[in-house]
């Protein structure tokens, strides 16, 4: 493998951040979070992980999907997709998984357009965890603090600098395009491949996927919803939740100028939101019917989702948990996932 | 007797003797971390503690849990009205005078566990081995919450059992080591705050945890929150955030008793109390109002009422 400095990687970050939109930690009013950066010095480095997933990369909270133009006589619509090549620098492993993950929705067929092209045109460089954090589970999930998988680059911090593995030909690309000084590193072993140890954080079971849905009645949820909020902290940190709402809105401007008899042309825009299924008004029907009225049937149907019917509809072949913690982090009244895992692997196992 | 154990033994007395149907208090989970706890039997109540992290402000599942039960018979049904205990803190009481004020529930609803308060701290939601991304970054050390270090009550206002001697109180008195930063919002001139605040909402996700745990956001459709977008739209722009914010803010005037937990449970960091607190000291110079000191409504909530009654 090859070794990089500290100071040989920053020099590359400033020829990307010049050239590409990169995006990498950054302290936002002392926020960790993924956010486009002009300097290498911007760049955080020694952190657990950033407060928002790196998806926001690829499936942003908001986005226009179409400008929507009416006419006298016709509706022209404008799509808007995004053509931007980026790379993303200082992926957690979580956080790459994650985005394999959001793959399988979104680039299954018929496909979405807007996601597999910021998919299409991003990089991704993975660097490992030189910890776990307090939160963190990965390991738990099948995952690793150190796990290359799904980078197009892997940088392993050591004392001497970086190790650095090209994983895809994308990767391979970049490394070569911006010519990132290295030289070949032989004194460590290959398998070691961080100087650091990992301590053996707190392993959590892992419920088969069938023991979910098993526990569907348990009165449970309502217990562990009492203090729920209903608020949506919890899908909009995770690196995994994908809902959406789309809307049709005015736009403000064309409102303006629009004339009252309704002859003018006027704009107005298609847009995608994040959503939750937490929150209240989710599941609610035309009617005002809402079949998850009940705080303990939607933070149920956010764990079912994630360890049942999410890997069974697209096939994951693992739970859709990362394991990254976040969730647990931000909940204001400590909903844990890990603590929901121990139940149910406590009492499908009676 | 420890302040746990004299809540222990009010939520058991309440509980066997069926004077309320659960106990709102705390308990601290797996990972240390403080967290609201629902006790509805007298065997349970060792679940319940008090610590310097019980920072929620319970009184926000007070509506929940006094609503009746079968809203169709609520017509003289006063005896069958629900009852609950609930742990607050001084902060927390002036929020029970509010919901008072507005006709949520009824005074002989509740029966408060007050407790004397000697402060909340900063990291409180955290175990005691893990730091906040914010603490990550900065390595400050924990500190009281800053609604602790301006807090004049410490006790509560409303209480049927008082845990605690008021005379125990600490005065913390402002952070002298962390410039307060409504002060050095005061100073700015209107362009610079503008500017501050936008930059603020900017990282806001709309995921409305501010919202949720507030005790008084409790309308049954958020106007920001409407599905035709008829005020604000749905998209986590500026705009509407800018409006979401300042809305909540004006919504809230007169009303807000400065419990700070919109801004502790905000996973952006976004110093939300710092609106709440110049609003609350509008309505206090103009209108000589404290929300919750009495349960007496807001001097903005309109009151409709029958023209001959």
């Amino acid at each position: 493998m090859k070794l990089t400095t500290h100071e040989e990687l920053s020099s590359w970050l400033d020829s990307l951040a010049e050239n590409l939109n990169l995006i990498a930690p950054r302290a936002v009013d002392g926020v960790p979070l993924y956010r486009p950066v002009q300097h290498s010095q911007e760049v955080l480095w020694d952190f657990t992980r950033p407060v928002l997933s790196v998806k926001e990369a690829f499936f942003p909270a908001t986005e226009r999907l179409l400008t929507i133009e009416k006419g006298n006589r016709q509706i022209r619509l404008i799509e808007s997709l995004s053509e931007e090549p980026q790379v993303v620098f200082g992926v957690r492993p979580c956080d790459a998984r994650g985005v394999k993950m959001l793959d399988a929705l979104f680039t299954a067929a018929p496909g979405d357009p807007y996601y597999a092209r910021r998919r299409a045109n991003t990089t991704l460089v993975g660097l490992a965890c030189r910890e776990m954090g307090p939160t963190c589970f990965c390991t738990s999930m099948g995952g690793s603090p150190d796990d290359a998988s799904n980078m197009d680059v892997m940088l392993y911090p050591i004392e001497e600098g970086y190790l650095v593995q090209a994983v895809t030909s994308k990767g391979q690309a970049l490394l070569d395009n911006y010519a990132l000084q290295s030289r070949e590193h032989s004194t460590g072993q290959a398998e070691q491949k961080t100087a650091f140890v990992y301590e053996q954080a707190e392993k959590y079971p892992l419920p088969e996927r069938s023991a979910w849905a098993a526990q569907f009645e348990d009165a449970y949820w309502d217990q562990v919803a009492e203090r729920c909020l209903s608020c949506r902290i919890c899908a909009y940190v995770c690196p995994t939740c994908r809902c959406f709402d789309v809307r049709d809105e005015a736009l403000p401007e064309a409102m303006s100028n629009a004339s009252p008899s309704g002859n003018g042309s006027s704009q107005f825009e298609r847009i995608r939101c994040w959503d939750s299924c937490t929150g209240e008004a989710y599941r609610r029907i035309a009617g005002g019917h809402n079949p998850r009225a009940e705080k303990g049937q939607r933070l149920r149907n956010r764990f079912l989702c994630k360890f049942d019917y999410y890997p069974r509809q697209y096939a994951l072949g693992s739970a859709a948990c990362t394991g990254c913690g976040r969730c647990i982090d931000a909940c204001p009244v400590n909903i844990d996932i890990t603590e929901v895992m121990q139940h149910i692997a406590e009492v499908s196992q009676c | 007797m420890t302040y746990t154990q004299e809540i222990q033994n009010k939520a058991r007395e309440l509980l066997g003797g069926g004077q309320v149907e659960v106990v709102i208090g705390y308990e601290v989970g797996p990972r240390g971390r403080t967290r609201p706890a629902f006790v509805y039997d007298p065997q349970d109540v060792e679940r319940l503690v008090w610590n310097q992290a019980c920072t929620h402000n319970l009184t926000t599942y007070l509506n929940d849990h006094l609503k009746p039960k079968h809203p169709e018979k609520k017509q003289g049904a006063n005896s069958e009205a629900r009852r609950v205990a609930v742990v607050v803190k001084a902060c927390d009481s002036r929020a029970i005078n509010v919901l008072l004020a507005e006709n949520r529930f009824e005074r002989q609803q509740l029966h408060v566990i007050g407790v004397a308060c000697e402060g909340i701290l900063e990291d409180a939601g955290q175990a005691g081995n893990e730091r906040s991304a914010h603490q990550l970054v900065t390595n400050d050390p924990p500190q009281y919450q800053a609604r602790c270090r301006h807090c004049n009550e410490r006790t509560p206002l409303v209480y049927d059992t008082l845990i605690g001697k008021p005379e125990s109180h600490l005065g913390t008195g402002p952070n002298p080591a962390r410039p307060d930063a409504y002060q050095r919002l005061q100073t700015m001139t209107p362009a610079e705050r503008a500017e501050f605040w936008l930059s603020q909402f900017d990282r806001c996700i709309r995921c409305y945890a501010c919202r949720q745990a507030c005790p008084m956001c409790d309308c049954p459709t958020c106007l920001y929150e409407r599905d035709d977008s008829l005020w604000v739209g749905m998209g986590i722009g500026l705009n509407e955030k800018r409006a979401f914010h300042l809305g909540r803010a004006f919504h809230l005037a007169g009303r807000c008793v400065g419990c700070n937990e919109c801004e502790r449970v905000c996973p952006m960091d976004i110093p939300i109390s710092l609106l709440n607190r110049r609003l609350a000291q509008e309505v206090e110079a103009a209108f000589g109002h404290r929300a919750g000191i009495a349960p007496v409504p807001a001097p903005f909530v309109t009151v409709l009422s029958n023209p001959g009654g």
